[in-house]
């Protein structure tokens, strides 16, 4: 009687230890690939389908909910084994000092396939030794969103080449800003926040925070940092901004109720703009945005040293981002490709009763391919929040001479952690 | 102490010799006891034990989660105390605490009152009604709270403009996001203090109450002469239990105003800065190290809370 006893109570506790592995149920010869994504970070439809193109291969996809990256951090903290394929937003460069967790995919073959995606695109994932550690998935090309009956009725172009024409610079965009105000009694901003116009010109630029040998580059004429600090505050300044955090249930009021004018954003916001604003459908135009083209946002596949499989790994990888699957990813959720055979793909050019009729498409291309290639380093992110913060304070009152000493200040201390 | 009063010493000698071995053959004579409570220990030191000794060592390194750690010294502890920023979480964290405290023990004692008197209907309606919130999912709350509190379309500012107010931008000022948090800490806290309260109160004997009616006692009088007296060891533990729960705040802001704490950073709690320094800014060295800091501050004040709740009825 007590030993039956004990064996339960051991069996319970050994399954309560198993409890956490789980068990794999592939037949002998298939090869298991695990795959970590975020929801929409690519085509569900395609990920089954891999299956069928690869029989001798079991993806197994998971979704990882919540912060994706310190999900991943911790994983690759806690040093055991994680998935095989693994997706990178845009903080890839933020993983380059551990660049040899991950297989350098050039020498699984990549380079054969690199002419056939943007060039800028593809050099955000390698390092600056020359180790490529993650491959283009999605692009974020940005352009200007306006509302094209405020802008009429401001006496502003509507036409998209017009708007570009007579707001080709971030100054003249916010001469037309004034206008607005002018027309509206302030009632009807230009845009959204300071944050998101700082964000946007770096966007644009090809040099920030960092050079190639991570040195902080801030304070040279070639980073673009104080000239978006500056654009933000003076636009601040003139009374063109709502103050509304960008994508937050209040960004999405203003949006539906006509608050804002416009803003820069990338493709990705098209989706993000209709949710949030339904009622201003056919009302929205998009055009090239003010101060030139850039890029904000876009995702990577790469492939985790641990793997066992990095060939098999690597073949899904190219299958999965190839041209084709490409425009078949931007039919089903959206990606915005980043292959170049797939932006000259015939649906780029359809015509969106969201934007009036217009083939949004177009300008997104143009843009894609006009943005400069850059490095943002590994602490990008750091800087990015501090200064940020700064700007933030000053839309709120601060003394911006006050808030860029401070900011800078801040960043040097961060430059030594 | 269920021993016999005069055991036959043993020598000393013998004595040490078998410690060791009685010790251990007491815990294999009692296997099956131990075998019995060991889940909750293995659980413990693996998910509670191990993480707080690791915590301490990792706060002397240097490591951004993925690479190498190398060796920090007191570099983590040192950049902590002279971090402007953190000093900021730490007043925003003392200012929430006290802003959401007073309020929320006041109101729980109240509540558990009424709930208390005899004149209250359907009481265990009421009780579960206070529970409630409780129970409620934290980010649910805190989106409700940050549609009531919004700058422009909140329902706060609907309501004032009903009365021809001026809204208030809450978001934007750090007094405002304080009060936000606050409340959704009131909010959510006051029906279990509640709860607790009543317990205490249903345990005073009502023979107390009845002498003191006899002699005389008004209702005030027996309120602060014998219900907060025998309720002072539960009012002890609500002050200890919401100071450890208000040190940790973090949800609320987080959902409400964002990782950077909002306008001015006047949401930036401890918690918060410490999950943006390790999960955004990858000092997972340093953000052990803000965790140590945070352990000496929660015991430092739940030490003076101690002192003074105990402290002011000595008398």
């Amino acid at each position: 009687m007590t030993k039956t006893r004990n064996c339960i109570l051991c069996l319970l506790i050994v399954m309560f230890m198993l409890s956490g592995c789980s068990v794999n149920s592939s037949t002998p010869n298939q090869k298991t690939l695990t795959l970590w994504y975020w929801n929409r970070g690519l085509d569900d439809k395609l990920i089954q389908a891999v299956q069928k193109q690869f029989p001798d291969v079991r993806i197994n996809a998971q979704k990882i909910g919540g912060d994706f990256k310190s999900k991943l951090k911790t994983t690759l903290a806690a040093g055991s084994s994680g998935p095989d394929i693994v997706a990178f937003n845009d903080w890839v460069t933020e993983l380059f000092p551990s660049a040899d967790r991950f297989y350098n995919l050039y020498d699984l073959g990549a380079k054969e396939l690199e002419p056939d995606y943007l060039d800028w695109k593809w050099q955000l994932g390698v390092t600056p030794e020359g180790k490529m550690i993650a491959m283009p998935i999605d692009t974020g090309p940005t352009a200007l969103f306006y509302r094209e009956d405020l802008f009429k009725q401001a006496g502003l172009p509507t036409d998209p080449e017009e708007v570009h024409k007579q707001m080709g610079t971030w100054e003249d965009y916010f001469k037309a800003g004034e206008k607005l105000n002018q027309a509206f009694g302030g009632k009807v901003k230009l845009t959204d926040n300071i944050g998101g116009i700082y964000t946007q010109v770096n966007a644009q630029s090809d040099s920030v925070y960092f050079d190639k040998n991570e040195e902080f580059i801030g304070e040279t004429p070639a980073s673009s940092m104080k000239k978006a600090w500056d654009l933000a505050v003076q636009a601040s300044q003139k009374g063109l901004l709502a103050n509304t955090n960008s994508f937050t249930s209040e960004w999405n009021a203003a949006m539906n109720n006509g608050k804002i004018a416009s803003f820069v954003g990338a493709v990705w916001c098209k989706q993000i703009l209709m949710d949030a604003a339904p009622d201003t459908a056919g009302k929205w135009r998009v055009a090239r945005a003010p101060g030139g083209d850039g890029n904000n946002g876009g995702s990577f596949l790469a492939i985790m040293k641990t793997s066992k499989h990095p060939k098999e790994a690597f073949e899904v990888m190219k299958w999965l981002l190839n041209p084709d699957n490409q425009v078949t990813a931007f039919k089903d959720v959206n990606l915005f490709p980043s292959a170049t055979k797939a932006l000259d793909a015939p649906i780029m050019k359809e015509k969106e009763d969201f934007f009036g009729g217009q083939s949004t498409g177009d300008i997104f291309t143009e843009s894609a391919r006009g943005v400069k290639p850059a490095y943002f380093g590994t602490k990008y992110a750091n800087l990015n929040g501090i200064v940020s913060r700064e700007l933030q304070a000053v839309a709120l009152g601060k003394n911006p001479e006050t808030a860029w000493n401070a900011a800078l200040k801040r960043v040097k201390k961060e430059l030594l952690r | 102490m269920g021993e016999p009063l005069r055991q036959p010493l043993e020598p000393r000698q013998v004595h040490a010799v078998s410690a060791k071995r009685k010790w251990s053959s007491a815990i294999w004579k009692h296997r099956k006891e131990y075998l019995a409570i060991s889940p909750f220990y293995i659980l413990f030191a693996v998910f509670g034990l191990f993480p707080i000794l690791f915590s301490m060592y990792l706060s002397f390194q240097k490591w951004d989660g993925i690479s190498e750690m190398t060796f920090n010294g007191i570099n983590n502890y040192r950049f902590m105390l002279t971090d402007p920023e953190f000093w900021k979480a730490v007043r925003n964290t003392l200012l929430i605490w006290i802003y959401s405290t007073i309020p929320m023990l006041f109101s729980a004692l109240v509540v558990a009152f009424l709930l208390n008197a005899s004149f209250v209907k359907f009481r265990t309606f009421f009780r579960i009604g206070y529970f409630l919130p409780n129970v409620t999912s934290l980010v649910a709350v805190s989106i409700v709270f940050s549609t009531i509190f919004s700058n422009n379309y909140g329902l706060l500012n609907y309501i004032f403009s009903l009365f021809g107010l001026n809204p208030v931008e809450w978001l934007n000022h750090t007094w405002g996001i304080q009060l936000a948090v606050s409340f959704m800490v009131i909010w959510r806290w006051v029906g279990y203090n509640a709860v607790i309260y009543l317990a205490g109160l249903q345990s005073i004997p009502s023979v107390l109450y009845e002498a003191a009616k006899i002699d005389g006692a008004s209702g005030v009088q027996s309120f602060f002469r014998i219900t907060l007296p025998n309720l002072r060891p539960i009012i002890l533990f609500t002050v200890i239990t919401s100071t450890i729960g208000g040190m940790q705040i973090f949800t609320e802001p987080q959902v409400l105003v964002g990782n950077d704490g909002g306008a001015n950073g006047g949401g930036l709690t401890i918690v918060l800065y410490l999950y943006r320094e390790v999960f955004i800014n990858n000092y997972f060295g340093y953000g052990s190290a803000v965790g140590w800091g945070m352990f000496v501050l929660i015991a430092l004040f739940s030490i003076f809370n101690w002192k003074m709740v105990q402290g002011s009825g000595a008398k």
